[in-house]
């Protein structure tokens, strides 16, 4: 047996409940100091990532410099910003160019069924056989190091999450009472989708969008740090990592800073679920 | 402690429910004897449930609980409800009401029921399981143990939740709404299920809004109004002369004693809304009917009849034009737009959109058809339902308001029919009458022809002129 369930025969306005959690709060402000400094980083630090100054290579962080000099005497904190902004800004892209394309054909799938949904899902489940990781390096191989493969194949391999979860939980609406009350008034498809379906998903929408984003940056940093994604020189951050691994004795915190800088943000990522996650 | 504390399996001592300064629930007593039966009739919003709610000791946060409770001797603060969770099970149960959503879909119906005997009542899980069959046969449910609850029939998974409920051995038992939204044949079974409780020796508190059920248990009865208790005693006393002047008008509103609507208002046969010929429509290798003619004319109100499963929703559907007949043919009056047939659904909690604003949802159609919003203040007024209403959302309106809501959102269309599909099943008596009232007004007014799905026979009784009886084709082959 469940819980016990009375019939809520009084109804009470709920006293307003706060908007956000504490977790959400500490989420939002990490995501912001992150976002602010890959989008003014580098026009704050003023310093090109890709000038060498060879005879400062490994130079101890100081005051004007503050996470010091990587192996080939560029400054790290002009390399970290501009490795963040990239990182963040192909994440976003690829995010919604997955999110927008798979929600829209999840919705028409569910809208007109019949055959159109039948090859639609069986597309979509074809893409889901192939590992996303994969599929970016089978599109990698082609244009190595290139940016638009990149995006192509991420966005590729996170579409079809959004089309399975919008179609699933479409359907279930469409077939719901006040859809079928709404066509009934002499609603269309835009009334309907605006009102009835839209509400419902965006929440999970923005669950799945927070795990695409996170994915996607972790995606991108790994493929950067096996050495098919973007390619030295770029300030990328998994191009990064793998660039100052071999340095780590001597001076940890060059790499430590592109770890930190991607953990920070997935953990942010992670912080802002709403207390009562929906997916 | 007080005399009857001792001798009482449940007592409520000046108990109220405070949300704030707010008395929800105001200063309520009385006791049920060792095998007794209390049943509390009221209307959606009286509190009947919050009551219940409160003696479990499982009010929501906001709420406050003052006075006291005792159980079997045992007197608590009615505000400490935590100090009656250890007896849940044990010393008092809840039936809750429609029962088939409270079991649990994934275990088979011995697993559920032996839950309850192992965890709550300490049997070793062997020992539980043989238990749970032996409480099944005692129903005559031995076929239906290794069932899961949707394969069950809505007096099956009743059943089945009275014994999950019941098997730790709590003389005392609260049942809330065990009739809502079933048929006569299987109200009797749940009759004969809380009979064959109390022949056991249980105590029974019953929440109902339902007047033939009070009148069947018997035992005390008392009549909730607006959070008080306004009349309590004998049942048979109170039914037959009740002192109260709304305790009058509850049994008044029992369509038992509804006038005859239809000898009043005989339906003019002239101007064809809908022509049936010969529709049939089957789901899957299970045919639901065939061959059915029906005629339906303005102003006319025709009862779709057949038992459960037999069609009646889809045979509307199939009328509106919502759904495809396999066969046959349904020709609707060509001067009519396809607005001009409209539906009223079961559970007006979900026939409107979630998550916005009633304002917003309505608003959205004066706009789509160019309507004008004093006419819909008009007929809101004219049900009775505040303007203030509609800045809620359809989940924080009772069910009784938003069907009134729902009724005005169609008669905004002006349709020429109506298919209402038991339009009041999850509704209280007086709110039943008013929505049927407001609903048979325009009927006659507006001479809108209205196909009614209901399981209330006396309804049927009252307002039909017809009935299209399916079902009689449901077990033959095709």
């Amino acid at each position: 047996m469940s819980t016990q369930s009375l019939s809520p025969d009084i109804v009470i306005d709920a006293p307003p409940a706060r908007r956000f959690g504490r977790a959400q709060l500490a989420g939002m402000v990490l995501l912001g100091a992150i976002g602010l400094f890959a989008l003014f980083g580098p026009w704050l630090v003023g310093i090109d990532p890709a000038r060498q100054q060879l005879e400062r290579f490994l130079e101890h962080p100081s005051l004007a410099h503050p996470l010091g000099f990587d192996q080939l005497g560029r400054d790290m904190l002009a390399r970290l910003a501009h490795g963040a902004r990239l990182s963040l800004a192909l994440a976003a892209v690829s995010v919604l160019s997955a999110a927008i394309p798979g929600t829209l054909l999840g919705l028409l799938a569910a809208w007109r069924g019949g055959w159109l949904e039948r090859v639609l899902a069986a597309f979509a489940d074809a893409v889901l056989a192939l590992p996303g990781l994969l599929l970016v390096l089978l599109l990698t191989a082609f244009t190595p190091g290139g940016f638009w493969p990149l995006y192509v194949g991420i966005s590729l391999a996170l579409w079809v999450e959004y089309f399975r979860v919008v179609r699933a939980a479409s359907r279930i609406l469409l077939a719901s009472p006040h859809v079928e009350a709404a066509r009934l008034l002499g609603f269309g498809p835009t009334h309907i989708v605006r009102r009835h379906l839209l509400p419902e998903l965006l929440p999970r929408l923005f669950t799945l969008m927070r795990f695409g984003f996170a994915g996607a940056v972790l995606a991108m940093s790994a493929l950067g740090f096996v050495g098919v994604g973007l390619q030295p020189p770029t300030p990328e951050l998994g191009v990064m990592m793998i660039e100052l691994l071999p340095y780590y004795g001597e001076a940890p915190w060059l790499i430590g800073a592109p770890v930190l800088t991607l953990f920070l943000t997935l953990l942010g990522l992670l912080l802002l679920a709403p207390e009562r996650e929906v997916a | 402690m007080n005399g009857h504390a001792t001798t009482a399996a449940l007592a409520v001592e000046k108990l109220a429910v405070l949300h704030g300064e707010q008395a929800l629930v105001r200063d309520i007593s009385f006791a049920i004897p060792a095998g007794g039966v209390l049943t509390l009739l009221g209307e959606s919003g009286s509190g009947k449930s919050l009551l219940a709610q409160a003696i479990m000791g499982n009010l929501p946060a906001p709420l406050r609980c003052e006075g006291r409770v005792v159980i079997g001797g045992d007197t608590t603060p009615a505000g400490d409800g935590r100090s009656r969770h250890a007896g849940w099970g044990r010393r008092l149960a809840l039936l809750p009401q429609e029962p088939w959503i409270a079991l649990d879909p994934t275990m088979t119906v011995r697993d559920q029921v032996a839950e309850t005997y192992a965890l709550v009542d300490g049997n070793p899980w062997r020992g539980a399981r043989a238990l749970a069959a032996r409480a099944l046969a005692s129903l005559g449910l031995q076929d239906a143990a290794r069932k899961y609850p949707f394969m069950l029939s809505g007096g099956m998974a009743q059943r089945v939740a009275f014994l999950a409920t019941h098997a730790a051995g709590a003389p005392l038992m609260i049942i809330d709404e065990p009739t809502k939204g079933l048929d006569a044949q299987r109200r009797g079974d749940v009759l004969e299920l809380l009979r064959a409780a109390q022949a056991e020796g249980m105590s029974l508190l019953c929440i109902t809004h339902d007047i033939w059920l009070a009148r069947q248990l018997g035992g005390q009865l008392a009549v909730m109004f607006e959070g008080a208790m306004i009349e309590q005693g004998d049942a048979a006393q109170v039914l037959a002369a009740p002192q109260q002047d709304y305790t009058r008008r509850l049994l008044a509103a029992d369509p038992g004693s509804w006038p005859a609507w239809r000898d009043a208002n005989p339906a003019p046969a002239s101007g064809t809304i809908v022509q049936v010929d010969g529709v049939s429509k089957s789901f899957g290798r299970q045919l639901l009917f065939s061959g059915v003619d029906a005629r339906i004319a303005a102003g006319e109100i025709v009862a779709v009849g057949g038992p459960s499963g037999s069609g009646k929703t889809t045979f509307g559907n199939i009328v509106l034009g919502l759904t495809r007949p396999d066969g046959g043919r349904v020709q609707r009056a060509s001067e009519l737009a396809p607005t001009a047939f409209q539906k009223i659904q079961q559970d007006p909690g979900a026939a409107f959109a979630p998550r916005i604003r009633l304002r917003q949802s309505l608003r959205d159609l004066v706009q789509l058809h160019g309507l004008d919003w004093t006419q819909l203040e008009a007929l809101l007024t004219r049900m009775r339902l505040a303007p203030a209403l509609l800045d809620r959302l359809p989940h924080q309106v009772s069910g009784g308001e938003l069907q009134r809501i729902a009724l005005a959102r169609v008669l905004l269309m002006q349709p020429a029919l109506i298919f209402a599909d038991e339009p009041t099943s999850r509704l209280d008596p007086v709110t039943q009458q008013d929505v049927f009232a407001l609903l048979l007004e325009h009927v006659r007014d507006k001479r809108c022809a209205l196909l009614l799905v209901t399981h209330d026979s006396e309804i049927v009784d009252s307002v039909a002129c017809r009935r299209i009886a399916l079902g009689q084709h449901a077990m033959a082959p095709r």
